[in-house]
This record gives C-alpha cells, structure tokens and sequence, in this order.
C-alpha cells in the first residue's frame, strides 16, 4: 500500500474512487510512513490516528474522499489548538473547526498530521520551532524554507501529497521553492480562511495548498476556494519580466534556470516576453512586512510582552518587541504605497498576463547559518527572500512558484504573479510550464523519498 | 571618539518608555532589527506620497478602483 502513497493527490484520489486503493489502508500506510520518515525531517508535529480514522469513517464522498491530507500548525483543528510553531502566541489558541479544516472535512479528506512551522511565522527559513527546525528532504542540513516548513517537508518526502499552509508574506512559495514543490497563494479573501487567529484582521494571510505539482494544487485550490478551479489553455501567454534585483541579483545558477523556464514557457504556448516596470518594488517590500507586523499589535500591551513564555526563541522575544517600536507614519506610508502598488499592477496586467521573477534568489541555505550568496553580497535569507515574495501579499494578487531546476542537489523556482483572481491562469501556466520540460522538475523526488521494502 | 550607534540609545530608550524589559539576547536582536529595517523605514518616511490617497477599506481580492 505504500506505494499508493507515491501516487499524485489526484491519483490517489481517483484510485480510491475506483475502489482500486482501501483508504482505510491507505491511511495506516501514511502513518507508518510518517513514523518512518518524519524523525529525518520533523516535518509532522502530531499525529492522532484515532481522530483521522474517525474522519475517514465520516468522510463524504467529495474530491478527496479517503486521501490523506497535512495542515500546518497555523490552523486549528476540533481536537487540538494550533501552536503556531511557538511555546507563546499573542493570542490564547483554542481549538475549532477552522475553514481549511471543514474545506477538507467536506471533500472527504482525512487529517492525517499537522505540520511544523517556522516559530510565529516570522521567517521564509523554517529553522525555529517550538518543536525543533523542520529539515530540507534534498538535504536535511539545509533550510526547508518557511514558514509552512512542516507542510512542504511531509510533501516533498511523499509523506502525503498534499498539505495546507498559510502565506502571509511568502510562507507558502518559499517553502515549496526549496522542498521542489508547487505552491499556491491564492488571490486575497479567495481561500477558507476562517477560524484563522488573525482571521478578522489581517490583509495578507492566506492558505493555500502544497502539491507536486500543478494539477495537485488545482485540485487542493479547489477544495480551499469551495470552487472548481477550472483548466484552461493559456495560449499566447504575456510574460512580463522586471530588470531589477528581485531577478537579477540572483545566484547565477537561479538566474540561468529562471531565465530558461521563461523561455520554455513562452515557447509552450505561443507566447511573447514583455519587460514590465515595477518602481515601487522595494518600498512594497517594506510596506508589506509594516502592515503584517503591525496588524497583529492590537492586542499587545507593555505588560504582554513582559509576560512572555521565557520557551519563545529570543528571536521571537526581540521581534516581538521590537514591532512596538515601528512608528505609525511609517505605517500611514506604508498604506499608500500598497494603493501604488495596487495601482501599478492594474496598469501591469492590461500589458502582461504573468509577471516571472525567481521565488527565492538562491537554494535552500544551510539550517544553522540562513545566509546566501548574491551578485550584491551576503544577505540573510529573509531579507533576500522577501524581496520576491511581498508584492503579492501586499496587493492581494495570486503567485504561484513552480520548480524549474536544480543547483547544489537543491530545487529552483520560478514564481509566476497574475492579476486579481486569475488563480487559474496561474495554474495553467504551471502546467504549461510542466509540459514544456517533460515534468523533470516536478516529479524529481529527494533520496528519501523513493519507496523502502521494509515499508511495503 | 567612536561615533555610537544609533540602536544603542534609540531601541533601550524606547523599551524603556513602554515599561518593557528585555534581556541582552533579545536587545542584540532588536539592533540586528533595526540596522535592518532602519534605514528603508527613512527611505520609506522620505518618498513623497502626499498626492496618494490610500484606498480606505482596499478590497484586496480585485484591482483598485479605475483613477
């Protein structure tokens, strides 16, 4: 049976639906699977096979009747509270029926874990947690990006085929770049966000799914939205490219393979390149980390601060505090640069239909030193990281990131951006882009994720 | 004489108007924040958005409004 686990989602799926795979054994298998896998890569946080088998005896026959699913520990489940990754939240956590949670409840799904996540989902690396740093499955000394480390990791080692993260400033598109993955932030306000602990107030986070790669993703995004995300053609593809750091101060090797993808992509559907102009690209980049940082400080007094777990990371403690000091004008700047930035892409995407820029400018750096080397220097991996990945936070537009090579026995990444609710262009450019190099990268898979006999 | 740097006076001065404490792991943090963040945050209280009228409930699930 561990070989259905090697299947797509959407195999599975069907497999399951044809009554040529029992999901009850399909079940057992991933769990067997997890305990395993999971001690190389803590992916998985928790596992209640109790509560999966109950979810299978009640599942419906939806999309994903039977098939095992992750959510990230950013979500809260009827049987247990998220943790957000950290032994403190702002927040009391409780737990409850969160939108991803009924998403795949009534798709038939089944809950099979919840995966690690960077602490307070404050890094694109994954290298902090409550319950220890998530590992890379390509090389577990490396990052497995963040914050949806956990999520990603249990993908890419076939732990499931699917799982549910959150992305408030890239924390699904950076994972999926460094685990090989396909990875979708939704248009804002598309996907269940319910149940969320900053449901009602924030304007950047959303969940989304981590797939193989596009068609898995369709089928994820689909249940997510609570619509059918159909399939399209996207023939004559606009290709809008940026001459600015975001795709030029990139690791050579990211570079080529970015560049390459562009090219076989363009070629795949008769499409042209277009040079766009993005001016407010880097004062979006702050904006964007201003308004995510400061939306959560409603509920934070002088006291709250002083008062946290002394378990929370000192990077957590420090990054806490040090968002009191933000000063509103800077906050006030940082709305009206998202209206000009809003403003900008709506002139873009009259031009481009996608914009392509690299989703991480380099590979998965190491857990125990996050830094990369750029064209320009130096950088930590984060501040790298959230130059590529803010603007669609920050505007409320799609992105997906789609693996498109390999460097040092790590994934590459395009990320590809599109107009508001245009997810299922995204996707079909996905998979255009799938078609276009044989679908190398999207079913290359890491050593440990090829099938053990003593699994079988 | 060495110039200070700036976090060494800003980031105690301002923990300690709000009543915060902090240890010394968590004050190298926040330096290391603010050398970060500092200066585009000026850059950024610099740009010249006094004609932008920021969207006042933006729905971010569509474009902007047409100017």
């Amino acid at each position: 049976m561990s070989e259905a686990l090697d299947l797509s989602l959407r195999a599975q799926a069907a497999a399951i639906a044809a009554g040529e795979v029992d999901a009850a054994e399909l079940l057992e298998a991933a769990l067997a699977r997890i305990e395993a896998r999971n001690p190389a890569i803590n992916a998985v946080v928790a596992t209640f096979p109790e509560h999966s088998r109950e979810m299978l005896a009640a599942a419906p026959a939806g999309p994903l009747h039977g098939v095992p699913v992750v959510v990230k520990d950013e979500w809260p489940l009827p049987w247990r509270a998220q943790r957000f990754g950290a032994a403190d939240m702002l927040v009391t956590p409780v737990p409850g029926e969160s939108g991803p949670y009924r998403a795949l409840r009534d798709a038939g799904a089944v809950i099979v874990g919840v995966g690690n996540m960077h602490e307070l989902g404050a890094s694109s690396t994954g290298n902090v947690s409550v319950y220890g740093p998530a590992r890379n499955p390509w090389n577990p000394e490396r990052c497995p990006g963040g914050s949806s480390s956990g999520p990603a990791a249990a993908v890419a080692a076939r732990l499931v085929a699917g799982a549910v993260g959150a992305d408030g400033i890239g924390s699904i598109r950076y994972p999926a770049a460094y685990c090989g993955l396909t990875g979708l932030k939704p248009t804002f306000g598309r996907s269940a966000m319910a149940g969320h602990h900053m449901a009602d107030i924030s304007t950047t986070i959303v969940s989304g799914p981590l797939c193989a790669d596009a068609g898995d993703c369709r089928l994820l995004g689909s249940v997510l939205f609570g619509e059918e995300l159909r399939a399209g053609e996207a023939q004559g593809l606009r290709i809008g490219v940026i001459r600015d750091e975001v795709s030029e101060d990139v690791a050579p090797a990211v570079r080529e393979a970015c560049e390459a993808a562009i090219e076989d992509l363009r070629r795949e559907n008769g499409g042209e390149v277009r040079e766009i102009d993005l001016p407010e690209l880097a004062a979006a980049t702050l904006a964007t980390v201003l308004i995510a940082n400061s939306e959560s400080l409603g509920g934070v007094t002088p006291q709250r601060l002083n008062d946290l777990a002394p378990e929370l990371s000192p990077l957590g403690r420090g990054l806490l505090k040090y968002r009191l000091m933000l000063p509103a004008a800077a906050t006030v700047k940082a709305h009206q640069v998202r209206t000009m930035a809003r403003q900008r892409l709506a002139e873009v995407f009259a031009d481009v239909d996608v914009i392509a820029w690299p989703t991480v400018p380099a590979v998965a750096p190491p857990l125990e030193a996050p830094i990369v080397e750029l064209p320009s220097g130096t950088l930590t991996a984060d501040a790298a990281n959230v130059r590529g990945g803010a603007l669609a936070n920050l505007t409320g537009i799609p992105s997906i990131s789609v693996p498109v090579g390999s460097s040092e026995g790590l994934p590459v990444a395009l990320q590809l951006q599109a107009a508001w609710g245009h997810d299922e262009l995204l996707l079909d450019a996905a998979e255009a882009l799938e078609r276009a190099n044989g679908r190398r990268w999207v079913d290359a898979a890491p050593p440990m994720a090829r099938a053990e006999p003593s699994e079988a | 004489m060495e110039a200070s740097n700036p976090a060494d006076d800003f980031i105690p001065a301002a923990l300690a108007a709000f009543g915060v404490e902090a240890d010394e792991i968590e004050l190298a943090v926040m330096r290391a924040a603010h050398e970060l963040f500092w200066p585009p945050i000026l850059e950024l209280l610099a740009l010249d958005t006094g004609a932008v009228a920021p969207e006042p409930a933006p729905d971010l699930s569509q474009a902007p409004p047409s100017r």
